[in-house]
């Protein structure tokens, strides 16, 4: 590629005292940002899980916030990279992920869900 | 054929504007955007044995409001052709969306205002750059009204991994302005002071959740003569589409079909009143498949896509009985072109259209198109 990649790595801690160099195995989750939609628009984690979402935008730039989390970056258009997120799952619960930036008409349909699953009922269903 | 000046004129405009976007450095800094987003659509035009026509289409602006982080307005404003006047067919000022939105969960929200019938792959997604070609397909022209556009209020969501759904109750169509060429598109009432003896239901499901890979499929149904309410002139279009992109391919593929009840009574009905038989179909059909290319990539989202794509569309499909179809209205094209990107979205296009009908008397003209559209 003729310029090289602007990856951002912006790290959220979403919980305080949360070390980023923990020895904890990190799990990647690759979202793709189109007008007007988030794939995949629903993804499943267990909560105190290391995530690193990684983001990518298939045409203009696009914003990437997680209700309820300081997640908050902004996705660069298509061929500029990728924008990473790293972070720990919260407590169980629905967590809406949404497009911030106005991109469009059809910029508030842009919304998806993080499920985060509590990991000990996630055990005994097994 | 043969080309007039003009055509020197149009790809200077379009060369020009290509260059000063491309001289400007593609740092990673990302544009701000207010509230304000829109799109613009500005094209030249040269039909066989016609005179070269620049048109600045389209106009667009879209504003969006938060009440709360539940309760959302959207509105898009166009201006069309670029110059309205009183009384004069020309350009037009259309509002093409207005309506507030109740966010409440992710399978169920609420939507009311005006709407875009949530009806294939275009009338939703009608901007520049999300299309190959100058202007938008056939198919999405004469079979699919777009852009279509009507009074409504509604639900929608999403459900499981990437099923979306919207459902809305609308305003109908209006049957005394279908005409033989253009199928059922003069018959939008377009939320002007729309009509709603009956109403229109219109729904359409989404299949998002395998990457690369979009599903659709759409109906609308409504009866549609409220201006003859002896009539019973009921209305349905059917829809099914596919999108899939990999890598450097992309792929598109519609079906479409409208069937017009009591269409012979309607045919005599609008005669009654006009002293001309409009000739209107029973059923209307049209398809397409459209394949495109990345053949160029250029980094920071600067690219060039090749596309040909294959249109068939026929707005006599099926008549009454007692009425023979028009064949100069069963028409076939192919499209092929280019569109440059040089920002993602911005499209500088070309195209050339070779268009066929069935009729022995009637020629259906070939074009060259170039057109420049954007977004934000």
């Amino acid at each position: 590629m003729r310029y090289p990649t602007s990856m951002v790595m912006a790290v959220a801690l979403l919980m305080p005292g949360v070390n980023a160099g923990s020895q904890t195995q990190r799990r990647v989750v690759r979202v793709s940002a189109e007008r007007f939609a988030f794939t995949p628009s629903r993804i499943v984690v267990d909560a105190g899980e290391e995530i690193e979402m990684r983001v990518s935008s298939d045409d203009t730039a696009h914003g990437f916030r997680i209700a309820g989390t300081s997640v908050n970056v902004v996705i660069p258009k298509r061929g500029r990279g990728e924008v990473s997120v790293s972070f720990r799952a919260p407590e169980p619960g629905r967590y809406v992920f949404e497009c911030t930036r106005m991109c469009g008409a059809g910029h508030h349909f842009m919304r998806g869900e993080l499920l985060v699953r509590d990991p000990s009922a996630s055990q005994s269903r097994k | 054929m043969k080309f007039d000046g003009s055509i020197y004129l149009a790809g200077f405009l379009l060369l020009a504007s290509t260059q000063a976007v491309a001289q400007t450095p593609p740092g990673d800094a990302v544009p701000t955007t207010g509230p304000i987003s829109g799109y613009m659509d500005f094209h030249f035009n040269k039909g066989e044995a016609e005179d070269g026509v620049l048109d600045f289409h389209r106009f667009v602006l879209i504003v969006s409001h938060s009440f709360s982080p539940r309760i959302q307005f959207v509105a898009e404003l166009e201006l069309e052709h670029a110059f309205v006047e009183g009384l004069e067919e020309r350009g037009e000022v259309e509002l093409e969306q207005a309506y507030v939105d109740f966010l409440v969960t992710r399978p169920f929200n609420v939507r009311a205002g005006m709407l875009l019938v949530p009806m294939g792959i275009i009338n939703e997604r009608h901007e520049p750059p999300s299309f190959q070609g100058v202007e938008r397909p056939f198919v999405d022209t004469f079979i699919i009204p777009t852009t279509w556009f009507e009074n409504g209020a509604g639900v929608f969501g999403e459900v499981g991994r990437g099923f979306r759904y919207r459902a809305y109750v609308m305003a109908p169509l209006n049957a005394l302005e279908f005409s033989a060429d253009e199928g059922i598109r003069n018959g939008r009432q377009k939320g002007s002071r729309s009509v709603v003896r009956n109403v229109a239901y219109a729904g359409r499901v989404e299949h998002i959740g395998v990457p690369g890979l979009l599903l659709g499929a759409s109906a609308w149904s409504g009866n549609s003569s409220f201006l003859a309410p002896r009539l019973d002139v009921q209305v349905s279009v059917g829809e099914a589409d596919v999108q899939y992109k990999r890598n450097r391919l992309q792929l598109r593929g519609e079906f479409a079909q409208v069937w017009i009840g009591d269409a012979a009574r309607l045919n005599l009905t609008i005669s009654q009143l006009t002293g001309v038989s409009p000739n209107i179909a029973r059923t209307l059909r049209g398809f397409y498949a459209e394949g495109a290319y990345r053949v160029w990539q250029g980094g920071a989202g600067r690219d060039v896509v090749g596309f040909a794509r294959y249109e068939n569309y026929d707005t006599q499909f099926r008549m009454p009985s007692g009425y023979i179809p028009l064949k100069q209205f069963d028409r076939d094209a192919w499209i092929a072109g280019a569109t440059y990107y040089p920002d993602p979205d911005i499209a500088v296009k070309v195209d050339y259209i070779w268009q066929r009908n069935q009729s022995a008397v009637v020629t259906a003209p070939n074009s060259f198109n170039v057109g420049i559209g954007w977004w934000f």
